[in-house]
């Protein structure tokens, strides 16, 4: 006697369990290979399970209703105990049966006819979860509009131009943005606020950074080139007259003052964002002296109230100051003219800078014999070459060339 | 008032309009005693009888063409096609006579009948039973294409597609059969068809989806929130005609859209969506529309399944994609 357990195959793709609905056959009947022994029931249908043996029913080991799981002995099958034919047809059936075995391991060989028996291929998921959702059976199209339309080059200009797109004027069909509405936003939007300094890079070295007097002159000339209108007067005075033995620094800080005195609009400060100007009838000059570390700027007081001895005693006194390096910060601080007398090495006319909130600085060039032309003949005389530049924001060239015809008069006296 | 799921919705809207409606009845392969392949049917031929719920030979044309037959004659066939990968023998029978029987009678005849099928992976199920073809039948001018994502989406619009007086095919995103319930009133009222329906509403990025990637895609909305993209869900549910205009509505408010579909990327149904909001919808696009889609392969067999699935990150990747510069 050759008893063979049949196992419950897996009816679904890895379906864990099935229930034994009913059996067709019971102990002790003859059943021949493919035919149906009992109904299971899985997730998805009832399935006939047909008989992988011919031969008798041995032994059955779940009952009607058991949940059986997958893989587990379910009949034993008494394959001796058919006929010789049955023998036979057995021997023609293993093959068969083996694959009934084996249906759901190896799907690709099932038939239509399997999936027809409701033995489901696959393996559903189930659960228990609420589904939510808004369910809103479509709006249809509302133009409601607000929303900026615009072509996507459109979009990639405005990004380049950072443009915002809501600020352009939609002058396009259906009121789109238009790549001209994009360039006139731009254009309408470009800053007014002092151009953006171009980017310096230094070739390769050892660059040395600016400090002290340097830093300061680097930082008030950018201020200057940034704020004032500069304008620049030249014009000589004449010193053929003088006597000998003139204090010529001291002469031209005399000139400045009287000058002021003619013409006040060039002393003081103008405050350009509040437009506002101060005239000062106190006139106090700024000396540029320069140094091994850069350009200072001391302070001689009230000028106009000064002898010429007195100034001589405050410009050796700066020169002294200058060499110890002992000037006060206070000592540079709150002029109202500033004068650079810069001929001593060279250099006829120059452009001098004004530094704000000052309105006008005056620069003295190299002392020099010129031949004028004088009534009747041409002559030699000695001449101061001078340049006034002046805050074109705050005063008139009238107010800047009365104020450099009165300094010249003064220089020409004859003393 | 019952949970009930996916295709007990579909169940329950078949029994509705066979109770009410003489003229419906119900073919296919094994859904009489078997009561379906999915239990779709289970139940109706005790209730109806064997004479309006047909089991009928493993001939897919002859059942298509059959329904169109009767259809024509003033009956409302509802038939069964076990799975999509079976439904190729009807492409024959839909295209040439039920999507222009209506034109070439010059109206004397049109074909109310609704061919079913389940379609779409992850089920684990041997090869052709897991492919989204739905773009083979979007592309038949005449024939409707309706995918329900939702237990009441199922019923009301298959109610919707019976009494529909041309052909509908009805695809059953099987994946999602039984995985969530919703409570539906079984009382015989059809949902809109050609109609879009918004399943999450938001404001920056529009995700078009349909069947089986509803359930992925509200996930990855839910995951977007947290990281603050408010996403607006669009179920197509008729994938043909395409209802475009709210698709556009909700682009005009987002921005961005994309597309997601199990389907095979080339010449999927997502391309026919982003055809038409680059057509109509340009204006309003701030990113390049993006589609998350199955691969252009054949659909692996499961231990792959999920790596051809668009899944919850793949879908969350594609719409922080219309959020790069």
């Amino acid at each position: 006697m050759s008893v063979k357990t049949f196992n419950l195959p897996d009816l679904g793709e890895g379906l864990p369990e099935a229930e034994i609905v009913n059996w067709l056959v019971a102990e002790g009947d003859m059943v021949n290979v493919d035919q149906p022994m009992l109904s299971v029931e899985t997730a998805k249908a009832v399935v006939e399970v047909p008989a992988p043996y011919t031969g008798r029913i041995a032994k059955i080991h779940a009952p009607d209703g058991t949940i059986l799981p997958t893989h587990s002995p379910l009949v034993d099958i008494d394959t001796d105990a058919g006929t010789t034919e049955a023998a036979t047809s057995s021997a023609e059936a293993s093959g068969a049966s083996s694959a009934a075995a084996e249906t759901a391991e190896t799907p690709d060989t099932a038939d239509e006819a399997r999936e027809d028996s409701g033995t489901v291929v696959g393996k559903m998921m189930t659960s228990n979860d609420v589904l939510h959702d808004a369910d809103i059976a479509g709006r249809g199209r509302r133009r409601a509009g607000g929303k900026v339309k615009a072509a996507p080059a459109v979009r990639a200009l405005a990004k380049e131009l950072g443009v915002n797109l809501e600020d352009c004027r939609p002058t396009g069909r259906h009121d789109r943005v238009v790549a001209d509405d994009v360039r006139a936003a731009a254009a309408s939007t470009a800053p007014a606020t002092p151009r953006q300094a171009p980017k310096v890079k230094l070739p390769p070295g050892e660059p040395e950074r600016l400090r002290g007097p340097r830093r300061a002159m680097a930082q008030s000339m950018s201020a200057a080139r940034d704020l004032v209108s500069q304008c620049t007067i030249f014009d000589d005075a004449d010193i053929h007259h003088w006597v000998p033995g003139q204090d010529i620094t001291a002469r031209l800080l005399r000139a400045i003052a009287v000058a002021c005195r003619a013409e006040p609009a060039l002393n003081g400060f103008f405050d350009g964002e509040n437009m506002s100007r101060q005239l000062e009838s106190r006139v106090d000059i700024a000396i540029a002296v320069d140094t091994p570390e850069g350009l200072i700027v001391p302070v001689i007081r009230d000028v106009g109230q000064k002898s010429p001895q007195e100034l001589r005693a405050d410009l050796n006194a700066i020169k002294t100051a200058t060499r110890e390096r002992s000037v006060k910060p206070e000592d540079m601080r709150d002029f109202t003219f500033t004068l650079s007398n810069f001929g001593m090495m060279a250099g006829r006319y120059a452009t001098p800078v004004v530094v704000p909130p000052t309105i006008a600085i005056l620069g003295a060039g190299g002392l020099r014999h010129d031949v004028v032309a004088v009534m009747g003949g041409i002559e030699t005389h000695r001449r101061i070459p001078l340049s006034l530049t002046f805050d074109h924001r705050c005063a008139t060239g009238g107010e800047a060339c009365r104020f450099l015809a009165a300094a010249i008069t003064d220089l020409q006296k004859h003393e | 008032m019952a949970q009930i799921t996916l295709i007990e919705g579909v169940t329950m809207a078949l029994a509705w309009e066979m109770e009410h409606d003489d003229r419906v009845i119900v073919l296919g392969e094994d859904v009489g005693v078997n009561g379906g392949v999915f239990r779709a049917t289970a139940g109706l031929q005790q209730r109806f009888g064997p004479e309006r719920v047909m089991d009928t030979p493993l001939a897919e044309s002859m059942i298509a063409g059959m329904s169109i037959g009767m259809a024509s004659q003033g009956m409302r066939p509802v038939c069964e096609i076990q799975f999509m990968g079976f439904i190729y023998p009807t492409v024959d029978q839909m295209i040439n006579h039920a999507g222009r029987l209506r034109n070439r009678t010059r109206g004397r005849m049109h074909v109310p009948m609704v061919l079913r099928a389940p379609f779409g992976g992850g089920i684990h199920a041997p090869e052709h039973h897991s492919e989204s073809t739905e773009a083979i039948f979007a592309h038949m001018p005449g024939v409707r294409v309706v995918i329900p994502s939702s237990p009441r989406r199922a019923y009301g619009l298959l109610l919707a597609a019976i009494r529909d007086p041309d052909p509908v095919v009805f695809l059953e995103p099987k994946r999602i059969y039984r995985l969530q319930k919703q409570e539906v009133v079984d009382n015989g009222e059809a949902l809109p068809l050609d109609t879009c329906y918004i399943l999450r509403e938001g404001e920056d990025v529009t995700i078009v989806t349909w069947g089986a990637m509803t359930f992925e895609t509200l996930k990855a909305a839910a995951e977007l929130e947290k990281e603050g993209i408010d996403a607006e869900v669009i179920d197509l549910a008729t994938i043909s005609p395409m209802d475009l205009d709210t698709i556009l509505e909700s682009v005009e408010k987002t921005g961005r859209l994309v597309i997601v579909h199990e389907a095979a990327k080339n010449c999927g149904v997502g391309a026919e969506v982003a055809a038409g909001v680059a057509e109509k919808g340009i204006w309003d696009l701030k990113a390049p529309i993006v589609r998350v889609t199955g691969y252009d392969t054949v659909m692996p067999l499961f231990k792959l399944e999920y790596e051809y699935l668009p899944s919850v990150a793949r879908i969350i990747d594609g719409v922080k994609k219309t959020f790069e510069d």
